[in-house]
C-alpha cells in the first residue's frame, strides 16, 4: 500500500455507496464494493468488508432496502436499492460535502 | 459516522430496527453469514476469469475483503444495542464465574439475602403501619387529635367522652370529628353467641372518612343519640361479614341482629377495602357510641364520664386548614373546651397543665403506631448497619477471590481490556450476586414479617399488619439492590484491575510483599464488620436488659382482674365517721360476693388522670418535698398486689382519734428518710401536727410504667378531713364481671337507697399495655443481633477460608520445614484472632459513643452496663471462633507433597 493512497474519510461511504447504486440501480454488496473501487481508480484502500456495516446503517435508516435475489452469474445474492428517502438524502449529502470541499479547497489554495 | 443530517425520525427508526434485532440475533448472524459467502462466491469468479489459480483466487477475494471476523464484529455492533450486548455476555460470563463456585455463590447469596431480607421486612411494617394512607378519600386531610401535659414525655390519646362530644359540638377547624374505640361484640347466632370483632364509632365516622357504603347507608349523628334513632340503635357492616354471616343477601338492609341481647337493625354495609380509621383492625360490625353501655355491660364508660379515657379522636380538617394550624388553634382552646365539658373543679385543676393538639392523620391511627414507631426507626437504623454488614462482607469475600483472579485480570489488562470495562464485567458479577440475593431475600420477606408480625401482636391477636407488597417495598427493594451491587463490587472491581502485570506476573504467589497488602483490605473489612456487630450486640444486650428490668419492677401493681367501682356520695345524707363505717360494712358486704378476691378503696386510682400532691418534710428531708398523695382504705395494697416492704397495712380502726397515721411508698422513704428505718419516725404534711410513718410499700406507676413512679404518701380514709368523700372501691375479681357487677348495684342500693348506682370500669382498658413498645423493641433487637452474628460468622469464615485456600503451598513448606500441625492451627487461628480482637476493641469504642442513642429506650439500665458489654464481646470471640475452626482444621490436614505439587 502506497503513500499515494488514502484510507476511506468518515463519514464519506456513505454517499459513495448511495451514489453508487443512484448510478448503477439495485447492485449486491460485491458489485457496489467492486463499483466504488473501479470508481476511485485505486487511490482508496478499501476493506470490501467495510461496506457491509456501512449498508446495515443505510438501510436501518431506511434510505436502502434490501431483497435476495440471483445474480448475473447465477448466484444467489443481497440486493440493494434505493428508497425515496435515500433520493433525497443524496441531495442534502452531496450540497454538505461540496460545501465542505469548497471550504477546504479555500484552506489548501496557495496565499498570496 | 453519523451524518448530521439525519432527522430525528430516522434516528428513531434505526434504534426501533436495532431493538427488533435484539430477539433474533441467530437468524440475523446466519443472513449475515449467507451474504458474506456470497461476497467471496463473486469476488472469487470473478478472479477465477481473470485467469488465477483456485488457491490464488481465493487468496486475493479474502485479501480485498479484509478481516472476515472484523466485518462480522462490526456488522453486530451496527445491528444491536451495543451496550445490552455487551451486558448480555458480561452476564453469561458472570454467570459461569458464579457456577465454578457455587460455595462462594451459595454464601453471597444467602448472606444477602438474609440482610435484604430482614430489612425488607421490616420496611414492610413500617410502610404497613406509618407510610400507606388510609384508602378513604382525601386521606391528608384527616387528623389525630391528642393531648400532652406539660412534663409529659408522650402525647395522650385516649379521650374521655365529656371532652369529645364538646369539640364534636363546636369546632370551626374541621368538618367533621369523630371517635372510635375496638370492642369485641357478642352476637347471637343460631348457636349461641359468637365474638365478633366490632368498632364503636361516634355520629360523624363514616362522615369524616367519606368512602361510599356499599348497600344502604351510614350511620349518622342521628342514629348516634341515647337510645338510637328509632327505639333501636342502627348498625353498618363490613363486606366481609355481609358475605360470612348473611350469605352476601340482597336485602340485608334493616334485618335485625342481636348484640350483648339486645335488638340492632343493620341500616349499611361498607365495601371490601374499607376499615375504618385503624389500619391493625378488622372490624366487622361498626355500633353507634351511645351504644357502648349495651355493648360493653357491666361496663359503662359513657356513665363514667371525664374519668374514663377511651377514645381515638380524628377529625378532618376543613380546605385550607394545615394541622400546624388546627394544632395550635386546638392548644389556644384547650381551658375552654374543658371548662365547658366538665364541671368538676377537682378535675379541672388536675388537667390543667393538660393541651390538646393535633397532628397529620393521613395514615389513620392506631396505638402500634406509637408503641412501634421509635422501635421500627432504630431498628430500621440496626437493619441498614446489618445490610452494609452483609455487603462489607460480601466485598471482603470477593475480595479475596479476586486475590485468586489477579493474574488472570492482570493478563487481561496488558492485552489490551480497558480498566473501565474490566471493572464493568466485575461489577456485573455482583449484580448477579445482588439480583439473586435481592430475589430469595424478597421471597423470604412475606415468611419474616409475617413471624414478626404474629410475634410482635401474639399469635391470636385480632389485629394484624397488612405487610402486603406495593410499590414503595418493590422500589424499596430496587434502590437496595442498585446500593448493594455498588457497595459489593466497586472495591473488589477497583482494587483488583490496579494491578500492573509485571508485578503480577513476577510475584505469583510466594512473595509474601504482595501477599500481606493483598490481604489488608479484606481484613480491614471484616475488622469493621466486627466492629459493627459488636454495636449490634450490645444495643440488643442493653435492650433487653432494660426491659428485664422494666418487666421485674411492671405497674409496681398487678392490673390483671382488677375492677374500679367508682361511688358518688355526694347526694346522700351520711358524713364524718358514719360514712366511714358505711363503706366497711359496703366492702365487707362485696366480699362475701363469689369471686371476690380483695376490696379496697381509694380516691385517686392509677391511671385515672387525676393528681393530688402535698408537702411533706421530715427532719432529714432538709425542708418540704412535693408529695403525690392519695387516700386510701384498708386492704388496698393487698388487693392490688402491692408489696408492703415494712409495717402494716391501715385498718379501719384508725380514726381521728386513734393518732394520725401515714404510708410512704420506696420513693417517698428514700426522698424523706435516706439510709434510715422511717417506720415510727415522724413526718409534718403541709407544716402541721406530726403523724407516724407506719408502713412502707412497693412504688406504683400512676400515669404509666415509663412515668416513674412518684414518691407518693397514703393516708388512711378514716382520717380523711373532707366532707361526704367519694371513693372508688377497687375490686379483684376471679371470673365474671356481669353477675358481680349486679350484685354490686343492688347492695348499693339495698344499703343506701340514696347513691346512684355506682359505675364499674376495668383496669385492664385503661392500661394499654404500657411496655408494648419496649417488648417489641427487645424482640426486634434480639432478631437482628442474631441475624447479624450469622452474617459476620459467614464472612470470617468465608474470608479466612479463602486466605487460607491460598496459603496452602506456604503452609505446605511449612509442615515440610517440621511445623506441628498444632502450630498450623494456632497459624489460622490467629488470623482471625487479631481481626476480632481489634474489631471488637473499634466497635466497643463505637459502641459507648453512639449510646446516647439508645439512652430514650432504656428504663434503669446504664448505657455502660459492663456485664451487657462484657457478654457482648465474648460472644463475638466466639462466634470468631466457630468460624475459624474449619478453615484451621483443614488447614492442619494439608499434605505438604500434595501442596507442593499444586504451587
Amino acid at each position: 500500500m502506497g503513500d499515494s493512497k488514502s484510507d476511506v474519510l468518515q463519514g464519506t461511504l456513505d454517499l459513495m455507496v448511495l451514489k453508487t447504486l443512484e448510478a448503477m440501480g439495485p447492485l449486491h454488496g460485491y458489485g457496489i464494493a467492486r463499483r466504488i473501487e473501479q470508481v476511485s481508480g485505486d487511490t482508496l484502500t478499501l476493506n470490501q468488508g467495510t461496506i457491509y456495516p456501512a449498508l446495515l446503517r443505510l438501510e436501518q435508516r431506511g434510505w436502502v432496502k434490501a431483497e435476495w435475489g440471483m445474480s448475473e452469474s447465477n448466484r444467489r445474492a443481497k440486493y440493494y436499492s434505493l428508497t425515496r428517502p435515500g433520493r433525497k438524502q443524496i441531495e442534502s449529502e452531496t450540497e454538505n460535502w461540496e460545501r465542505i470541499a469548497a471550504t477546504m479547497a479555500r484552506f489548501l489554495a496557495p496565499s498570496n | 459516522m453519523e451524518s448530521p443530517k439525519e432527522s430525528l425520525l430516522e434516528k428513531f427508526r434505526a434504534a426501533l430496527s436495532r431493538i427488533a434485532s435484539l430477539g433474533r440475533s441467530g437468524a440475523m448472524d446466519a443472513e449475515m453469514d449467507e451474504e458474506l459467502r456470497s461476497h467471496l462466491a463473486h469476488a472469487i469468479d470473478e478472479n477465477l476469469a481473470r485467469g488465477m489459480s483456485r488457491k490464488e483466487a481465493r487468496n486475493a477475494a479474502l485479501r480485498s475483503f479484509g478481516g472476515i471476523t472484523q466485518t462480522r464484529e462490526a456488522y453486530r455492533t451496527q445491528r444491536g444495542v451495543p451496550v445490552f450486548d455487551q451486558f448480555v455476555r458480561d452476564v453469561r460470563f458472570g454467570c459461569r464465574q458464579l457456577m465454578r463456585a457455587p460455595g462462594f455463590a451459595l454464601t453471597a447469596v444467602l448472606t444477602l439475602a438474609l440482610g435484604l431480607g430482614a430489612t425488607t421486612a421490616i420496611f414492610s411494617i413500617i410502610d404497613a403501619l406509618l407510610l400507606r394512607p388510609l384508602p378513604v378519600p382525601h386521606s391528608d386531610e384527616l387528623t389525630v387529635l391528642n393531648y400532652r401535659s406539660i412534663n409529659d414525655r408522650q402525647n395522650g390519646y385516649s379521650f374521655n367522652v365529656p371532652v369529645f362530644r364538646t369539640i364534636e359540638k363546636g369546632h370551626d377547624l374541621f368538618s367533621n370529628v369523630a371517635a372510635f374505640s375496638q370492642h369485641t361484640l357478642q352476637v347471637r347466632g343460631n348457636s349461641g353467641n359468637v365474638r365478633v370483632q366490632g368498632q364503636v364509632v361516634s355520629g360523624q365516622f363514616f362522615q369524616m372518612l367519606q368512602t361510599p357504603p356499599l348497600l344502604g347507608r351510614w350511620l349518622t349523628p342521628q342514629d348516634d343519640q341515647k337510645g338510637g334513632a328509632s327505639s333501636q340503635f342502627g348498625i353498618v357492616i363490613s363486606e366481609g361479614f355481609w358475605r360470612s354471616w348473611f350469605n352476601h343477601a340482597p336485602d340485608v338492609i334493616g334485618r335485625k341482629m342481636i348484640i350483648a341481647n339486645a335488638p340492632f337493625v343493620v341500616v349499611g354495609v361498607m365495601p371490601h377495602n374499607f376499615f375504618g380509621a385503624d389500619p391493625v383492625e378488622r372490624p366487622q360490625i361498626y355500633v353507634p357510641l351511645w351504644s357502648e353501655p349495651i355493648v360493653d355491660a357491666p361496663y359503662d364508660n359513657i356513665a363514667a364520664g371525664e374519668h374514663s379515657w377511651w377514645l381515638r379522636v380524628m377529625g378532618r380538617r376543613k380546605p385550607g386548614i394545615s394541622a400546624e394550624q388546627a394544632d395550635s388553634a386546638l392548644k389556644a382552646s384547650t381551658k375552654s373546651i374543658y371548662e365547658e365539658a366538665v364541671s368538676d373543679h377537682k378535675w379541672l385543676e388536675d388537667q390543667k397543665d393538660q393541651r390538646l393538639g393535633a397532628e397529620p392523620g393521613t395514615t389513620g391511627f392506631t396505638y402500634l403506631q406509637r408503641f412501634l414507631a421509635k422501635p421500627l426507626k432504630a431498628i430500621f437504623g440496626l437493619c441498614a448497619v446489618m445490610l452494609l454488614l452483609a455487603c462489607l462482607n460480601l466485598a471482603s469475600l470477593l475480595l479475596a477471590r479476586s486475590a485468586a483472579r489477579e493474574r488472570e485480570l492482570a493478563t487481561r489488562l496488558a492485552m489490551g481490556a480497558s480498566r473501565r470495562r474490566l471493572i464493568q464485567q466485575l461489577l456485573v458479577e455482583s449484580l448477579l450476586i445482588a439480583v439473586l440475593g435481592s430475589a430469595a431475600g424478597l421471597m423470604a420477606v412475606p415468611i419474616i414479617s409475617g413471624m414478626l408480625t404474629s410475634i410482635l401482636l401474639g399469635v391470636n391477636a385480632t389485629q394484624t399488619i397488612d405487610t402486603s407488597m406495593d410499590v414503595r417495598i418493590f422500589a424499596f427493594v430496587a434502590l437496595t439492590a442498585i446500593v448493594a451491587t455498588l457497595l459489593i463490587g466497586f472495591i473488589p472491581a477497583w482494587r483488583a484491575t490496579s494491578k500492573n502485570l509485571n508485578e503480577q506476573i513476577k510475584g505469583g504467589s510466594h512473595t509474601v510483599s504482595a501477599h500481606q497488602r493483598t490481604r489488608l483490605l479484606p481484613r480491614i473489612l471484616m475488622g469493621l464488620e466486627v466492629a459493627l456487630a459488636l454495636m449490634l450486640v450490645v444495643g440488643a444486650g442493653l435492650l433487653s436488659a432494660s426491659v428485664a428490668r422494666l418487666y421485674r419492677t411492671g405497674l409496681g401493681f398487678e392490673p390483671k382482674g382488677v375492677v374500679a367501682l367508682s361511688l358518688d356520695m355526694g347526694k346522700q345524707p351520711l358524713d364524718g365517721a358514719a360514712l366511714t363505717q358505711w363503706y366497711q360494712a359496703y366492702s365487707e358486704a362485696l366480699e362475701r360476693q363469689p369471686g371476690v378476691e380483695g376490696v379496697g378503696y381509694a380516691s385517686m386510682t392509677p391511671m385515672d388522670g387525676s393528681v393530688w400532691t402535698s408537702t411533706i418534710q421530715s427532719s432529714l428531708s432538709g425542708g418540704d418535698k412535693e408529695m403525690h398523695m392519695d387516700t386510701i382504705g384498708p386492704e388496698f395494697f393487698r388487693t392490688m398486689r402491692v408489696p408492703v416492704l415494712a409495717g402494716r397495712e391501715f385498718r379501719w380502726s384508725d380514726t381521728p382519734t386513734s393518732g394520725k397515721k401515714i404510708i410512704l411508698n420506696d420513693a417517698a422513704a428514700k426522698v424523706l428518710f435516706p439510709n434510715r428505718n422511717p417506720i415510727g419516725q415522724m413526718v409534718y404534711r403541709d407544716k402541721g401536727d406530726p403523724i407516724e410513718v407506719i408502713a412502707v410499700v412497693g412504688d406504683m406507676h400512676y400515669e404509666s410504667i415509663q412515668h416513674a413512679a412518684p414518691p407518693t404518701a397514703y393516708i388512711p380514709m378514716g382520717q380523711d378531713k373532707g366532707h361526704k368523700s367519694s371513693y372508688t372501691a377497687v375490686v379483684r375479681l376471679k371470673g365474671g364481671a356481669a353477675a358481680f357487677a349486679a350484685a354490686a348495684r343492688s347492695l348499693a342500693s339495698q344499703m343506701s337507697p340514696d347513691i346512684p348506682p355506682p359505675i364499674m370500669i376495668s383496669f385492664q382498658d385503661q392500661i394499654n399495655n404500657s411496655i408494648t413498645s419496649e417488648r417489641m423493641m427487645v424482640i426486634l433487637a434480639i432478631y437482628f443481633a442474631g441475624c447479624a452474628l450469622l452474617v459476620t460468622a459467614i464472612g470470617l469464615y468465608g474470608t479466612l477460608a479463602y486466605a487460607t485456600a491460598r496459603r496452602t503451598g506456604e503452609i505446605g513448606i511449612r509442615m515440610a520445614l517440621g511445623a506441628q500441625r498444632l502450630s498450623v492451627v494456632a497459624l489460622v487461628f490467629r488470623e482471625n484472632a487479631s481481626v476480632a480482637i481489634t474489631g471488637s476493641a473499634a466497635g466497643l469504642i463505637a459502641a459507648l459513643m453512639a449510646s446516647k442513642l439508645l439512652a430514650s429506650f432504656l428504663y434503669g439500665t446504664s448505657v455502660r452496663d459492663p456485664w451487657v458489654m462484657s457478654a457482648s464481646v465474648l460472644t463475638l470471640m466466639a462466634v470468631a471462633c466457630a468460624a475459624s475452626l474449619l478453615p484451621a482444621l483443614r488447614a492442619s490436614r494439608i499434605e505438604p507433597i500434595q501442596a507442593l505439587r499444586t504451587e
